[in-house]
């Protein structure tokens, strides 16, 4: 037998694509999908609430609390009279139909949530920070106005559509990836969702003061912080900016032509 | 608190420094891969006139002297951008086309090895050559992760009676 010498051929076990075309049909491709994906959970969650009316929720969540959530005494001050503001608050709600709780969260990032079954919750960080009521009523009536669009069981729904996601792709590197891309489409909505807390919780406070002074004044606040940050970041983030949500409240309050001057009410701690 | 900061420094965090990684490996990668099938194919011609078969026994025309065993073993890995590609891919799956250049560039060089560790022993071929493959276990997520692939080839490596004895 004759040995011929001959060298491996190419081309065959090894495909042709470049790397850089394959990476960008990918990451193209798998983000059309994901996008589709979250926005059909998202259309299912909607579906979802219409099943979960809102007694078999307050029912489902009565004495709830989070179970990392680190409360202040019950005999503090400040829970004794923001629990006193809200329920003032939902008395301009006629129809409310949840009995609202309020718990301190000993946290220093100033934040304010709404739970499922009526709970509230503010932190420390929030409390420190507001210097009148007028300022506190309008971040109370936000939430208020989160329970009154069941966002915070949107919020849950996002919670699971995103557990899922991580779930699914779990065993590899593509995880944070495609968490990224479902999470920024779930923040869009989550945008739109906070300006219309923000028109009700103005509404809520109009009708309280009979004035909106002071009501956005900690957004007023955070957009003299905010001034370092970049355009893009808007766009990523779960809350409008700062800045634009001091504008929409401005242009709210003069469409309804409600007045922005009036009577500071003082923290009655 | 410059809330602000924070978000961009996230933000930063969140999609900056994958990307940057990605673009890094990629780059670097490539620069690698390059190089090595430059010096495999320079090898490869090298060696062109060197016999290696996978005949299970020896072919008949050859008559030998000695024989041994030789092998040659590559180990390699994946770059970042080769492992978040072929996670992608593997979501929808088909060809892992990043993977493909990485083991054929194992398969040749192990096989170069092979020939190199023959031909430092003065043999003047081999027969029977058989590549094998073993997945390295990483230690961390229970060995459940790869940290590489072993390419294996080896043969039985013969010396001639005489230079000529194979053109017969």
């Amino acid at each position: 037998m004759k040995f011929i010498p001959r060298q491996p051929r190419e081309g065959i076990n090894v495909s042709d694509t470049h790397p850089l075309v394959e990476a960008g049909t990918l990451i193209v491709g798998l983000t059309a999908i994901f996008i589709c994906i979250a926005l059909l959970l998202i259309f299912l969650v909607e579906i979802a609430l219409y099943f979960v009316p809102v007694e078999k929720e307050v029912a489902m969540f009565e004495n709830w609390l989070p179970e990392d959530l680190v409360t202040v005494s019950p005999g503090d001050e400040r829970l004794h009279q923001t629990q006193i503001l809200v329920d003032r608050l939902a008395f301009h709600w006629a129809d409310a139909p949840y009995e609202f709780r309020v718990e301190i969260d000993d946290s220093d990032i100033a934040n304010a949530m709404a739970l499922p079954g009526g709970l509230i919750i503010v932190t420390e960080g929030l409390l420190d920070q507001v210097e009148s009521e007028n300022e506190l009523a309008f971040v109370l009536g936000h939430e208020l106005g989160h329970f009154r669009n069941r966002d915070h069981l949107r919020a849950l729904g996002r919670g699971i559509v995103l557990s899922l996601f991580f779930a699914a792709t779990m065993s590899n590197d593509v995880s944070s990836i495609s968490l990224s891309v479902t999470d920024l489409t779930l923040r869009g909505f989550s945008r739109k969702q906070e300006s219309r807390a923000d028109e009700f919780g103005l509404a809520l406070v109009y009708t309280h003061y009979g004035h909106v002074n002071e009501a956005s004044r900690l957004f007023e606040k955070w957009d003299d912080d905010d001034s370092t940050m970049l355009d893009v970041v808007s766009y990523t983030s779960t809350h409008p900016d700062a800045g634009d949500r001091v504008e929409s409240l401005k242009e709210q309050a003069l469409r309804e032509g409600w007045p922005v001057e009036g009577v500071i009410t003082e923290l009655k701690w | 608190m410059d809330s602000g900061f924070l978000q961009t420094l996230e933000a930063i965090l969140n999609f900056g420094l994958p990307i940057f990684l990605l673009l890094l490996a990629y780059f670097v990668g490539t620069m690698l891969e390059r190089r090595h099938f430059r010096s495999i194919r320079n090898r490869e011609s090298e060696f062109a006139q060197f016999p290696v078969v996978t005949f299970d026994t020896m072919p008949a025309d050859w008559t030998a002297t000695s024989s041994t065993l030789v092998t040659g073993s590559v180990v390699v890995s994946l770059d970042y951008f080769k492992r978040v590609i072929a996670g992608l891919r593997a979501i929808v799956g088909g060809r892992i086309k990043t993977y493909e250049p990485l083991l054929d560039r194992a398969r040749r060089e192990a096989m170069l090895r092979m020939i190199e560790e023959a031909r430092r022993d003065g043999y003047d071929a081999v027969f029977n050559v058989r590549l094998e493959t073993s997945r390295l276990a990483n230690s961390s997520g229970e060995g459940k992760r790869t940290a590489g692939v072993e390419m294996l080839a080896f043969g039985t490596a013969v010396k001639f009676t005489s230079r000529f004895a194979r053109t017969s």
